[in-house]
């Protein structure tokens, strides 16, 4: 009787999964087989060139998806973890105060977040402007429409995806560890190096999953901050799906985005240790 | 024991799971939706009133009144037939519409609107699909009186026995004579290399290879698969060489305003509005060609209030009522005697005759005649024309 408990509690969560994710999934897959067109019909036809054509046309905007998640992963993790690390060691008694000044921002919509960096980032905007009347940045220096506009724009996006989970693995360590590293005449550096830090990894792994994954498969920014030259694989999907209406390419594209990620995900959690993701 | 139990419960959940990839192999093979059937309806006398409407429009698109958040001319509507209308901004993008009618219509089933007003370059997609009830125009008299004779019997639906024109716009080009150094009068001057970094084109598809085609001298609604290509070629080199600082959708007007952009493929009526603002921007219609393009009302197939629908199409074509229209909405309205009437208002309301004569006289809501002859409509796309180019502008646009 005993056994059967766990499952039960697992139900409601596994029912909400299967309903929600599995098996859109499987239509998706089964979408992405189908030949034909909105016009003449769809029918399913185990059609797996649609992923190798997909790949061949848009590898590009793949790669650079995947190569601007890492890119945001890398920033949000150097910028966000010294100030979880600030909140929760120095933190005191401004820790809620902070944390809720981190979490602020989600209060407006995504979107509206993003077009307003599009008014900082303008041409003659507040900050360009006057750099540029200055005669510091040549005339026709722009940011918005590169690459580093929508790397920016993301890092700005998903930061608090990574200072949270850092923030609460940084706050339940057991200071007495410290103080027994300092006690065996380690300095602060290599107290961070070889307690802090490894402890905190269940954190890092947490937020870098909860930051790259979305960041990969993003739209918003590229489209709003970035050119004709930043395109992302989501943007491409959803130009294939609505605007092209080829469902299956589109839906293969998706497939193969999940899979990747999750590859990448799984070699990521092979090289921190399996035992990190449960810390 | 412990072993031998191990291995009879891993092997059950083996069982399990090869059953679930066999149900799921079922699942995947038995999806897939039927090709739509190509039926030509023969035209039937109305149907009777219901005393109801759905209307779907685009947000702004109809006279507003600022103070009781209303539109006085969809109460007047309601006064003189009758009818219970609802009224819904429910569309943003046209796409994104055709994705939620498509649902219903593909299952045959009604979409729960009347009258959609859509973009006319996706009417040919919707007709080949028979997704749009046909129209009884002579239930429509004011139509075929009062509209002008360009807005009549487009290629993409022959007769006008689908769609009525709402409000119609002119694609041509914008710039800022500060930012240009000169005045712009044609579609060469996009692809200057002089404006390298400070040009902008459309992410729309059509407006863009349109305008492209009527540079190298081709008329958009006879253009072949080579001339496209020929226009892809032209984008993509542009985008190449950096002169298209971004290809956008509706934002460009902003970029213009603050000066990221010095000229643009531009919306008339985006630009009329923009210049109250920024009296500096022009409007040009190029000398090679610009686009007339229009919204459109179409009657979704399986609507409920067929009869409604048409006495709302027939009532926004009065001369007073497309003025009170274009008053708000500030496009080119497709009655040329609400001109008139908006000239009259003018003399009528002297705290707005500033304004409103500003719209009356403005070029961008009354084209003159030598604009009007340089004026062309969207091509009527096949599916795979449509893709086609899409595709190609895509591969020209996107890097």
């Amino acid at each position: 009787m005993r056994r059967k408990t766990p499952y039960l509690l697992l139900a409601p969560g596994g029912a909400w999964l299967a309903a929600f994710y599995v098996v859109p999934a499987l239509s998706m897959l089964s979408v992405s087989l189908q030949r034909g067109s909105l016009e003449r019909g769809y029918r399913f036809a185990w059609r797996w060139q649609t992923y190798t054509e997909v790949l061949g046309t848009h590898h590009t905007q793949f790669t650079r998806s995947l190569v601007y998640g890492v890119f945001v992963t890398a920033l949000c993790l150097a910028i966000g973890y010294p100030l979880a690390y600030a909140i929760a060691f120095r933190g005191g008694r401004w820790k809620n105060a902070l944390l809720f000044a981190i979490i602020l921002p989600f209060f407006v919509s995504f979107v509206i977040r993003t077009l307003s960096w599009r008014f900082i980032l303008a041409d003659q905007g507040f900050v360009l402007g006057p750099l540029k009347s200055l005669g510091l940045l040549p005339h026709g220096f722009h940011v918005l429409g590169t690459p580093a506009a929508v790397i920016g724009g993301l890092v700005y996006n998903f930061l608090p995806f990574m200072v949270l989970p850092l923030y609460v693995s940084l706050e339940k360590l057991d200071h007495s560890v410290l103080d027994a590293a300092h006690d065996l005449y380690s300095n602060r550096w290599s107290a961070f190096r070889h307690v802090t830090f490894p402890l905190s990894l269940p954190g890092i792994l947490a937020g870098s999953l909860l930051t790259f994954i979305p960041a990969a498969g993003d739209y918003i920014n590229a489209s709003l901050l970035g050119g004709p030259n930043t395109t992302m694989i989501g943007n491409v999907i959803q130009r294939e799906y609505l605007t092209n209406t080829n469902y299956p390419q589109a839906s293969a594209l998706s497939l193969i985005l999940m899979v990747a990620i999750l590859a990448m995900v799984g070699l990521y959690v092979r090289l921190l240790g399996p035992e990190e993701l449960t810390g | 024991m412990n072993d031998l139990a191990l291995t009879t419960s891993i092997t059950r959940r083996e069982l399990l799971r090869l059953s679930a990839v066999a149900g799921a192999a079922g699942l995947l093979a038995s999806c897939g939706v039927s090709a739509p059937k190509k039926t030509r309806a023969s035209v039937a006398p109305l149907p009777p009133k219901t005393g109801a409407l759905s209307v779907a429009n685009w947000p702004l698109y109809i006279d507003a009144d600022v103070k009781t958040k209303g539109h006085p001319t969809v109460e007047q509507f309601q006064r003189e037939t009758g009818t219970a209308v609802r009224y819904k901004e429910a569309i943003d993008d046209t796409e994104t519409f055709f994705g939620t009618l498509r649902e219903p219509l593909a299952a045959g089933k009604p979409t729960g609107w009347d009258i959609a007003v859509l973009s006319d370059w996706i009417l040919a997609r919707m007709i080949r699909l028979d997704y749009v009830e046909p129209l009884h125009l002579d239930a429509i008299p004011n139509f075929t009186a009062n509209a002008a004779a360009a807005y009549k019997n487009p290629s993409y639906d022959p007769g006008s026995a689908h769609s009525i024109p709402w409000q119609a716009g002119i694609t041509g080009i914008a710039y800022n004579p500060k930012l240009t150094g000169r005045a712009i009068d044609s579609v060469a001057d996009l692809f200057d290399p002089a404006f390298r970094g400070k040009v902008g084109m459309f992410s729309e598809m059509l407006d863009s290879m349109c305008l492209t085609l009527l540079l190298l001298g081709v008329e958009p609604a006879r253009a072949t698969q080579a001339d496209a290509k020929a226009a892809r070629d032209k984008i993509a080199a542009q985008r190449k060489a950096g002169i298209v600082r971004n290809f956008y959708g509706q934002e460009y007007g902003d970029a213009l305003a603050n000066g990221d952009l010095a000229l643009t493929i531009a919306w008339s009526g985006d630009i009329f509005q923009l210049q109250e603002s920024n009296p500096e921007l022009r409007f040009v219609v190029p000398k090679e060609g610009g686009i007339l393009w229009t919204d459109t009302m179409i009657i979704p197939k399986g609507a409920a209030n067929i009869a409604e629908a048409h006495a709302w199409m027939n009532f926004y074509y009065r001369p007073e009522i497309a003025a009170r229209v274009t008053e708000s909405v500030q496009y080119v309205s497709t009655v040329p005697a609400s001109r008139a009437i908006i000239l009259a208002d003018a003399e009528a309301r002297p705290a707005e005759r500033a304004a409103l004569q500003r719209l009356a006289n403005s070029d961008l809501l009354y084209p003159d005649d030598a604009s009007l002859a340089r004026l062309h409509r969207y091509p009527g796309l096949s599916e795979d024309d449509e893709k086609a180019w899409n595709q190609m502008f895509q591969e020209a646009t996107q890097g």
